[in-house]
């Protein structure tokens, strides 16, 4: 035990009472994270392994559990709408990766300047990133309304009504319009990490640049973007992470439709779950997902690392 | 980037100047109007919303706040999700912060492998667990009570808190902490009068971030509370505009009572909010 050998240095230092006291002074280092490890382990890790136990059950929430083996496995790579819902995720993280990570980036280079409104400029696309996913979703359910909404007026205003659309009941459109909205709600953020970034970049390399007469475009493409690197890997995976945790604006916008257009893995286990009463099914489907965003998240951890080493 | 370059020459409006400030203007406005649409729609006429979308109010029509304040019950939204964020934001900083400080500073049997089973937390989506949650909450007897979201608003995020917390307080000197254990104070009483002062700017970071992905959070929300005069805000909003979603000013008003005192206090505490919400990916 490592208390009662520290407690030995100690005696030997000073003597019996000096190690009861430092006994107990290891006993007490342990209170300082018992609160957290308590709490960690009954609403973390113990519904983890219930979640783990009842993907191998047939249960309604009611009766006990009935063991089913790999039952719900073998029905989950058999469900279309399941199988479909990981491409509709697909879909949503490489469009939030352009309209989230991108234009974020394009948004950092466009205001990082000290000249006068910038700053404010910079806090108003910031602000949606304190709103509630619900908040945005349902002003952007009204922003795409066929008959009254925004976006079509203002489409036919442009002289544009053609192109005026039921963005969000088309099959076709749906998903865009969600990806827009996350667009709307998270650039802000992308754009504030990669002005951090920015700032990080010596003034002197871009002097050096311009002496050897390089354009603001090359700049750009030569010192600014490979020293980005780093930024970006982390903005991808934070974008990718939570996109595969997306749930809330899909549920007030969509709730997958329409015809499972937009249906995406969090959906389709909420309906499973707790509008069908398939907790076992269910269950399984969260064990899919959180092998899934774990084994995305590694591989690209170390696909870069790879490109990293190779480059240097 | 040229802005560092040409900042000596920001009196002068050259053509690239305006451009600048042609292009980032009619983006940022862009973004920002459909806030302003939802502001003066929600003193519309329903008829005046349907007939002409874009153009604005004819008349200053106030009552729908107070008519969307008592229909969507909003006052009790608003108590219960200042409750229960309030709650869980200070149990969850409290009892992150000590944990944090023994992860970084003391020296414990098992203190790596606890921190890197700590560390799962951080790499999970809390959907994952919604289906034992909800089982286990109801088996504990608090399904529809403020407990069903303070326990695990409380212990969700403790992860990242910690983690956040821990980097800070290995960035501060060991000397304050050494001269306190000479002088005999003990391990909680160093704890408590010397080092958690000294870690109060990362404590207003996590604060202010876990504040409003609490604040926001849904997806608990919806599952574990389904007593209307229980559920938090986004919750409420969101039936609220089911139940109303054909009366354009009320759903209108709604949103506007729900955001706006937020921008607000976003716009005054811009900085802070910020730093906060972008805390942990930056690092």
């Amino acid at each position: 035990m490592d208390s009662s050998s520290r407690a030995a240095t100690h005696r030997g230092r000073g003597g019996i009472t000096r190690s009861r006291a430092a006994r107990l002074e290891e006993l007490q280092k342990y209170l300082f994270i018992l609160p957290a490890l308590a709490l960690f382990a009954t609403f973390v890790l113990l519904p983890l392994g219930s979640a783990l136990y009842f993907s191998f059950t047939t249960w309604d929430g009611l009766r006990t559990p009935e063991w089913v083996g790999t039952r719900n496995y073998a029905r989950a790579f058999a469900d279309t709408i399941h199988v479909r819902s990981y491409v509709n995720v697909g879909v949503y993280i490489l469009g939030t990766l352009v309209v989230e990570v991108a234009f974020g980036l394009l948004m950092a280079v466009l205001l990082a300047s000290d000249r006068l409104g910038f700053a404010f400029m910079r806090g108003l696309f910031f602000s949606p990133m304190v709103l509630s996913m619900v908040a945005a979703g349902i002003l952007w359910k009204y922003v795409y309304d066929y008959r009254t909404g925004l976006l079509n007026e203002a489409l036919r205003a442009g002289g544009l009504g053609d192109f005026a659309h039921p963005w969000l009941s088309d099959p076709g459109t749906a998903m865009a319009g969600v990806i827009v909205v996350s667009g709307w709600k998270y650039a802000g953020f992308f754009m504030i990490i990669f002005l951090a970034a920015l700032r990080r970049i010596p003034t002197s390399l871009y002097e050096a640049a311009m002496l050897d007469g390089a354009t603001a475009l090359q700049r750009l493409w030569h010192v600014t973007l490979p020293l980005l690197r780093e930024t970006t890997i982390i903005a991808v995976l934070l974008c990718v992470t939570g996109g595969f945790a997306a749930f809330d604006l899909f549920f007030t916008m969509t709730n997958g439709g329409p015809f499972n257009a937009t249906e995406i893995p969090t959906t389709w286990i909420v309906k499973q779950a707790f509008d069908r009463h398939n907790m076992g099914y269910g269950a399984a489907l969260t064990v899919i997902m959180t092998v899934v965003v774990g084994v995305v998240s590694l591989a690209y951890l170390l696909a870069t690392r790879r490109r990293h080493a190779v480059e240097y | 980037m040229s802005t560092s370059a040409s900042a000596t020459r920001a009196r002068r409006a050259t053509p690239a100047t305006i451009l600048h400030y042609w292009v980032a203007i009619t983006v940022v406005a862009g973004m920002a109007f459909p806030l302003v649409w939802m502001l003066y729609s929600s003193l519309k006429t329903n008829q005046e919303i349907a007939l002409t979308p874009l153009a604005l109010p004819a008349a200053f029509r106030w009552q729908h706040y107070v008519e969307a304040w008592q229909l969507g019950n909003l006052g009790r939204l608003y108590l219960n999700s200042l409750l229960v964020t309030g709650v869980s934001v200070t149990a969850l900083v409290m009892i992150a912060s000590l944990a944090a400080y023994a992860f970084a500073r003391l020296r414990f049997r098992g203190r790596d492998a606890l921190f890197y089973l700590l560390l799962i937390g951080l790499l999970l989506p809390a959907q994952v667990v919604i289906i034992p949650l909800f089982f286990l909450l109801r088996d504990m007897g608090l399904l529809n009570t403020y407990w069903a979201l303070i326990l695990p608003y409380t212990s969700w995020p403790l992860a990242l808190t910690i983690y956040l917390l821990r980097s800070y307080y290995l960035t501060l000197e060991r000397e304050l902490e050494d001269a306190a254990r000479i002088d005999g104070a003990g391990l909680f009483q160093t704890y408590v009068f010397v080092m958690f002062p000294l870690v109060r700017p990362a404590l207003a970071t996590v604060v202010i971030l876990n504040l409003v992905n609490l604040w926001n959070e849904l997806l608990f929300a919806l599952l574990f509370i389904q007593d209307e005069q229980l559920r938090t805000l986004p919750a409420g909003l969101l039936a609220f505009s089911g139940y109303y979603i054909v009366d354009y000013r009320l759903v209108f008003a709604a949103l506007s009572i729900t955001t706006v005192p937020i921008l607000v206090v976003y716009f005054l505490f811009q900085r802070q909010v910020i730093a906060g919400l972008t805390t942990g990916a930056l690092d």
